[in-house]
This record gives structure tokens, sequence and C-alpha cells, in this order.
């Protein structure tokens, strides 16, 4: 049950990310959660140029996570109907995929 | 012999009754009562254990077929400390006309040191309370709206001073939190609302526009009802200062040309 915080994402392929909700409305829980985890200090550790910015509104709008890559990818997650862990998960086999790619190019640009 | 022999035996043997020696009770290797390696009991002692045996005592009926009481029980047990921290909840919103709500994502410690310090400065105090306290206490008094906002990790700053520009200030300053909402002098503001009263003028300044804006009209009144009386003796003194001048000028005028 504690698994929100046990997955380990490394945000070294993403530039930055923007997670808006409005906090009045019922269905935030899961994005503020996970705007919580992602701002611990292990996830944190993995890329120090990654700018997470919290977007307050009061419009009535649903609940939204902004991911910009580096390599230009944009991941929009609408958080109204996801939990935190499904979120995380998403995010981190992303991540990793990316990771995976830009080893593979630096192995083949190296020799 | 056979004395001998039952005693040479040794380990877990019968005590001969019947006339023996007790210098025969020493058994050959001279074991004494507490020893290193297991040691057999005496019999009597092993009949006394054996009948003081601990029997658990069992419910006629096993507790998982009685109805629930747990949940009573442990809300009962708590309830002094939830009742106290309940009542800390209840005075910060009486006392403070200044409530405002952040969220908290994980700050290292200094940094957490720091904004205290910074919003002690403007008489700002930090709080934080758990949800499951706050949550039955905000359902029954009448901030009700701001229900939805305790969710996740919180926190509370209350101030007696509506300071929300010097607030905003320092929250700039630091990323991880993030104003959801606040309440001031019990009306309900959304971040918005908070960044809009931030950017009002202080009171005093808003109370004397009011005043002059008001007084802007009566100070006008007694000027229009004195306007049509005060045209008439501006016109009337015009007339005299011309047959004055008219009747100076015709004296100097065969004065100047007799001259």
């Amino acid at each position: 049950k504690k698994m929100a915080s046990k997955i380990h994402v490394v945000l070294r392929p993403v530039k930055s990310i923007v997670v808006r909700f409005c906090p009045f409305e019922s269905n935030v829980e899961s994005t503020r959660k996970f705007l919580g985890c992602i701002n611990h200090k292990r996830i944190q550790a993995t890329n120090k140029n990654c700018e997470v910015t919290a977007d307050v509104r009061h419009d009535g709008s649903e609940p939204l996570v902004d991911v910009m890559f580096v390599d230009g990818d944009r991941l929009i997650m609408k958080g109204a109907n996801l939990t935190t862990a499904e979120m995380l998960t998403a995010l981190g086999t992303r991540c990793n995929a990316k990771e995976i790619k830009e080893e593979q190019k630096s192995k083949k640009k190296s020799p | 012999p056979c004395a001998k022999m039952a005693a040479l035996r040794g380990g877990s043997g019968v005590l001969w009754r019947r006339g023996f020696l007790p210098a025969l009770q020493l058994v050959r290797r001279g074991s004494k009562a507490v020893t290193r390696h297991w040691k057999a009991m005496h019999f009597q002692r092993q009949k006394l254990m054996a009948v003081t045996e601990y029997v658990a005592p069992r419910p006629a009926v096993p507790p998982r077929c009685l109805p629930r009481r747990k949940e009573a029980e442990v809300a009962e047990e708590d309830n002094g400390y939830v009742r106290l921290l309940q009542r800390q909840v209840e005075e910060a919103f009486r006392d403070n006309r200044m409530i405002a709500v952040c969220q908290y994502n994980a700050m290292p410690g200094e940094d957490m040191v720091l904004l205290r310090h910074y919003l002690r400065k403007h008489n700002i105090e930090v709080k934080f309370f758990l949800n499951e306290i706050v949550r039955p206490v905000l359902s029954q008094s009448k901030y009700r709206n701001l229900l939805p906002l305790f969710v996740a990790r919180n926190i509370l700053l209350v101030s007696r001073e509506t300071k929300a520009k010097e607030m905003l200030r320092v929250l700039k300053g630091v990323p991880q939190i993030n104003l959801l909402g606040a309440c001031i002098d019990d009306t309900i503001l959304s971040r918005q609302g908070v960044e809009n009263f931030a950017k009002l003028p202080a009171l005093e300044v808003v109370q004397g526009q009011a005043v002059g804006a008001l007084s802007l009209l009566p100070s006008q009144t007694s000027s229009l009802l004195q306007r049509s009386s005060a045209h008439l003796t501006a016109l009337l003194d015009q007339h005299i200062r011309r047959l004055q001048e008219g009747e100076g000028g015709t004296p100097a005028q065969p004065s100047a040309a007799q001259s």
C-alpha cells in the first residue's frame, strides 16, 4: 500500500514537470500525492535541472500533469481518475525507455 | 551393592528410601544443581511441573464470532490526545485572522528553519496538523468549504495580522510549498484571491479614498446652493465698480483736459 513512495523514477530525460490542479475540487488527491512524491529527495537527486512547478488554479479544471522531455516529447496525464502509483509507474517506464535509447545512441556514437 | 548401583546410575535416578548412606547419594560424576548441560529434573519436580502447567483460558465463543467492538475501543483510547489536538485546531482558527493552507512537499531541514524564521518576523506561525484531526473539526465548524483542501500533506500558516504580501514573497522563495487557499477574516480565498488581496493598498489609504469620494459631493452642495446669489452679488459689484469708474472717470477727464 505504500507503493507510491517506493517507486523510484529516474528523471534524467525530463526537462520540466508542471502539475496543475484546483485544490477545491475533490478529485485532486492522487495528483497532490504525485506532486509530493516527485518532490522527494531521492527523485529530485536524479536530476537537479528538472524544474517542478505547481500551478494552483481555481477554475474547476481537472488535475493535469504535463511532463516535457529533453528530446521534445510531451506526456500529459489527466489525474482525475488515476492513482498516484499509476502515474508514477507510467512516468517511470517512459523515463527508463528514453534512458535505454540514449545509452544505445551513445554506444553507437562512441566506437 | 544395589544402593551403590542405583546411585552410580545417576541422572534421573529414583531415590532409594530405604536405608542408604547419605554419602551414596552423591553421584560419581558429581554434577551440581546448576549445570551448564541440561540436567533432568527430579521426578517429584517433574510431577509438580506437569501438574502446574499453564492452561490458557479459552473463551467459550471464539473472538472471531463476537460482534466487532475493536474500532469503538480504539477511538475511545486515542480520544485524549486527539481531543487535545482538536482543541488546538479550534483555538488556531479562532485566534487568528489569517489562516493559509499550503501543500507541503518534502523540504530539507535547514530550509524549514529559515522559512519559520522569516515568517516569525512577520508574526506568522507555521503549524502542522494531521488531516484526520482537522477534518472532523472543520466539518462541524463554519469552515466546511475548506474541507476538500485537507488532502495529502498540508501546512497551516496562521497569523493575527493579514500580511499577505510578505507571506507571498517568502513563499515565492520556497518552491516546495504551494499556497492552496486561505481564510482571511472569515472569508475563504483561493490563491488568486490572496494575490489580489495582497495587491490592495493598506486599509487606511482605502478608507481615506472612500471618505474623500463620499465627501466630494456634499462639499459641492453648499457652493451649488449659493451659486445663484453669489452670481447676483458679483454682477452687482461689477456694476457698482463701473458706475464708480464712470463717475471717477468724468471728473478725471475734465481735470486732465484742464491740466
